[in-house]
């Protein structure tokens, strides 16, 4: 396998350490040193050959090969198994509704949540239950981290550099999530939004990119109504949307088992969750005044603002620990500006691997 | 036809930095002040002459 990147020579373990930090390629924290036979295992398990073209950030034509990917894959800490994900991660990202540069670049500091679906997910051993927004397995962590480091070290999107954030927020260090498929009846995120047949449901591994802020946490411990659970959900989505923003975009919720729990005894669905949610998360523009942006409400106090443009643009993900009635609303950055884009993890048939 | 970019004085750095990563790193542009969003009708005025002004040095300098 022929590999094209320009080469480093060093002694040991620790003079790599330094020569990565040096040039910037790092977030900080130590990287696996991304030798010949490292990068080129995980172009083999992937079967892409390294000039294999993922993608193209279309703002600035650049483009992002297999080699440079595997490259920062194994950096960040990939063994082969986790880059056929990253690299699925990177053609989600890179799809024309999401939209990259902006979420890269705005001031309004978002980061990009990765959320995996089907098999893969105990194949590469992810976790989706204890604190599952806040702490990550091997193969999540390691699967933003490369993410991570492909938009750095490819795209320049360092902060100060194509990154703007005015503040940022910590799921730019790594915002990996698994969907907890196996403890809910409801049809996994992948398989809704990729249209799944249902005899094929649970056998597609896939990977979800959003344009996400941070979570915001919600906890309704005191009903069991699920109509009354998805008014606290949408309570603090309208504080978003007076807040943050108040264009539509894609809202994740998660939904932890106690939650669930509730709305399985009422029979509700993820679409019924949904179609809740969304009558209920809209303000009106007047609303801003209380909240001191009455400047901008002029004479339109009355037009009013859904948080969501349809039903389907709430992005339902049942994980969490097992005790405690807490959800997560993780609003989207600016609106419409991005959508959600979902991509089924699948090896290159056609590739020939040089 | 021609076309002028205007950065607020917060981008400077980012648009000499797209500038390059386009491979035009001597890309003009005008500069006003920042912000924008909560200027007063006086404020968005100055901006706008402050602006008007630069871009007519630009372009006729090119």
């Amino acid at each position: 396998m022929q590999l094209t990147s320009s080469r480093i020579s060093v002694d040991d373990l620790a003079e790599a350490q330094e020569a990565c930090h040096a040039r910037g390629w790092t977030d900080g924290l130590p990287v696996v040193p991304p030798t010949d036979e490292a990068v080129a295992a995980c172009l083999e398990w992937a079967m892409l050959p390294p000039d294999h073209l993922i993608g193209i950030e279309p703002v600035r034509a650049r483009s992002i090969t297999a080699e440079k990917a595997a490259v920062n894959a194994v950096m960040a800490g990939c063994l082969p198994p986790h880059f056929p994900v990253v690299v699925t991660a990177l053609t989600a990202l890179l799809q024309p509704q999401f939209g990259l540069h902006g979420p890269t670049a705005s001031t309004g500091g978002c980061a990009l949540l990765l959320i995996v679906n089907g098999p893969i997910r105990h194949e590469l051993a992810m976790d989706a239950t204890f604190s599952v927004l806040g702490g990550a397995d091997r193969s999540r962590a390691v699967i933003a981290r490369a993410v991570r480091l492909v938009l750095a070290n490819v795209l320049d999107v360092k902060p100060g550099g194509i990154d703007r954030s005015t503040l940022g927020h910590p799921g730019k260090l790594g915002y990996c999530i698994a969907e907890d498929e196996e403890a809910t009846g409801w049809i996994s995120l992948g398989d809704q939004r990729l249209g799944t047949a249902p005899a094929e449901r649970g056998h597609v591994s896939s990977v979800t990119a959003v344009a996400s802020m941070a979570p915001r946490q919600v906890m309704n411990e005191w009903t069991t109504d699920p109509t009354e659970l998805c008014e606290t959900l949408a309570a603090e989505i309208r504080a978003s949307q007076l807040n943050y923003s108040i264009w539509p975009g894609n809202y994740v919720v998660v939904l932890p088992p106690q939650l669930r729990k509730h709305f399985d005894a009422a029979g509700w669905t993820k679409n019924d969750i949904a179609a809740c949610v969304y009558e209920r998360a809209r303000v009106r523009r007047g609303d801003w005044a209380s909240v001191g942006k009455g400047a901008i409400v002029k004479d339109r106090a009355e037009r009013e603002h859904p948080a969501l443009e349809s039903p389907e643009d709430l992005l339902i993900v049942a994980a969490g620990g097992p005790a405690g009635g807490f959800a997560a609303v993780i609003p989207p950055w600016l609106g419409t500006r991005s959508h959600a884009a979902t991509v089924a993890v699948g090896a290159c048939v056609d590739c020939e691997v040089r | 036809m021609p076309a002028i970019s205007v950065m607020t004085s917060a981008f400077i750095d980012a648009a000499e930095l797209m500038a390059r990563v386009q491979g035009v790193p001597d890309h003009p542009f005008t500069v006003i002040e920042h912000p924008i969003a909560s200027a007063d009708a006086a404020g968005l005025e100055a901006r706008a002459e402050t602006a008007v002004e630069q871009a007519v040095r630009v372009l006729v300098a090119h």
